[in-house]
């Protein structure tokens, strides 16, 4: 399919959700055309830039992600001081967020892609991250239905370094993490000059990410997010089929996701900027041939089973790669710092799953 | 090659039919209730629908 009918549809997608729904929508998902495109156009995936400091030491697409979350602080976090109905990414520090953060470090390597990158890459045509999606779908739903158990071994309460330090405190604490964690990843690669750690490809990734994370923020009151639209989706056909009361769990009977769950998807902003990825990604990706190699059968269900763990996982770290680390660091959220370590630990075992079971095969 | 094919048709064929299917079985949506474009400043909280929300 060509890139001018695509952009057809979407310019009609925009016009209907405006017409019929709101123009808030609508802007919504002008705003996740531009993330998928983005993503897709830069290659910006948060997978592969770790994977690749881990086993090619090459650090440049963490100084990429880097860039891209000092950015989205610098741009999030004076907008939350100022205007109290913006709403920052605050996961309660916890067992669940633990556990959560390290499986899904492990499964997204085996699946090649975190919550942004499963999106980009279906939308762009991978048959495995095409296939894996309504696997995360189902993983996301039945890890919120279980949240609440996983809350009971122990949490407390969400931590907001802009409540507690003020905008420019949250800003040069946020910055001196980041910096930090850039010279941990020279330290374990080794400082070879500025052309091995920089990349212009990262870098008008990052720049075009973190402004339309911020735009997202103002947009629609709350961070860009990923894996809450997947759970609702799943929830929707779950309750529909009726094999799920959500009335009976803790999670959906809330007043707000209970509304979510009756009223209609178009009305969802994760949701929204989800379709809105895959479009963008669909776009860049026209007139081209799907990305990717054949897989075996074996590698098809470990990659199939490594995205519903995703899904699930996901839901118990409060947040992926976009949720937890993007939105939650730049939003000043505790929590956000905690998951990149332990989802960085997961990675170090699931490049060498990866690597037993033939992925990184040329 | 052709397996792709068929697979990508049929992802976003099963897309557009989950969206036109649960637009279509929740309730109509009320335009006097449209929110503002921007939130910011507009007094509007959000107050559910982020994966990193424990509720």
């Amino acid at each position: 399919m060509r890139r001018f009918p695509i952009a057809a549809l979407a310019a009609a997608f925009v016009f209907v959700l405006a017409w019929q729904v709101s123009v808030r929508q609508a802007a919504l998902f002008a705003i996740g055309i531009g993330m998928g495109a983005a993503l897709a156009g830069a290659r910006f995936g948060f997978t592969t830039g770790w994977r690749n400091l881990v086993v090619a030491r090459d650090p440049r697409g963490v100084v990429g992600q880097a860039i891209l979350l000092g950015l989205a602080a610098l741009g999030s976090m004076p907008l939350l001081a100022q205007f109290p109905e913006l709403k920052a990414a605050l996961g309660p520090p916890s067992v669940s967020l633990i556990v959560g953060a390290f499986l899904f470090g492990l499964t997204m390597q085996i699946a090649d892609g975190c919550g942004s990158g499963t999106l980009y890459k279906a939308g762009m045509g991978v048959p495995l991250n095409m296939g894996i999606l309504p696997l995360f779908a189902l993983g996301s739903f039945l890890g919120s239905v279980h949240l609440d158990r996983w809350l009971a071994l122990g949490a407390i309460e969400p931590v907001s370094f802009v409540d507690h330090f003020g905008a420019a405190g949250a800003i040069a604490a946020t910055l001196a993490g980041l910096a930090v964690a850039v010279a941990l990843a020279f330290a374990w690669t080794g400082f070879k000059g500025p052309a091995s750690w920089f990349d212009r490809r990262w870098l008008w990734g990052a720049v075009a990410l973190a402004a339309l994370a911020v735009l997202n923020l103002v947009v629609a009151g709350q961070p860009w997010g990923v894996v809450y639209g997947f759970g609702l989706w799943a929830a929707k056909l779950a309750t529909a089929t009726g094999s799920f009361d959500p009335t009976s769990n803790v999670f959906w009977s809330q007043p707000g996701n209970a509304e979510i769950l009756r009223q209609s998807v178009l009305l969802d902003v994760t949701s929204i900027t989800n379709i809105g990825i895959l479009a963008g990604a669909l776009w860049v990706a026209a007139g081209t041939a799907a990305p990717g190699r054949p897989l075996t059968a074996m590698q098809w269900l470990i990659g199939l089973a490594a995205g519903f763990v995703m899904g699930y996982s996901s839901r118990l770290a409060f947040g992926c790669n976009v949720g937890a680390m993007v939105s939650g660091i730049s939003t000043g959220s505790l929590h956000g710092w905690l998951w990149v370590p332990m989802a960085f630990a997961g990675t170090l075992i699931g490049v060498r799953v990866r690597r037993r079971f033939g992925f990184d095969a040329p | 090659m052709k397996r792709a094919f068929y697979l990508k048709w049929a992802f976003w064929g099963a897309l557009a039919l989950f969206l036109a299917w649960d637009h279509a079985r929740a309730p109509r949506i009320d335009l006097r209730f449209e929110p503002p474009l921007i939130a910011a400043g507009s007094g509007q909280t959000p107050t559910a629908g982020h994966c990193a929300l424990p509720k």
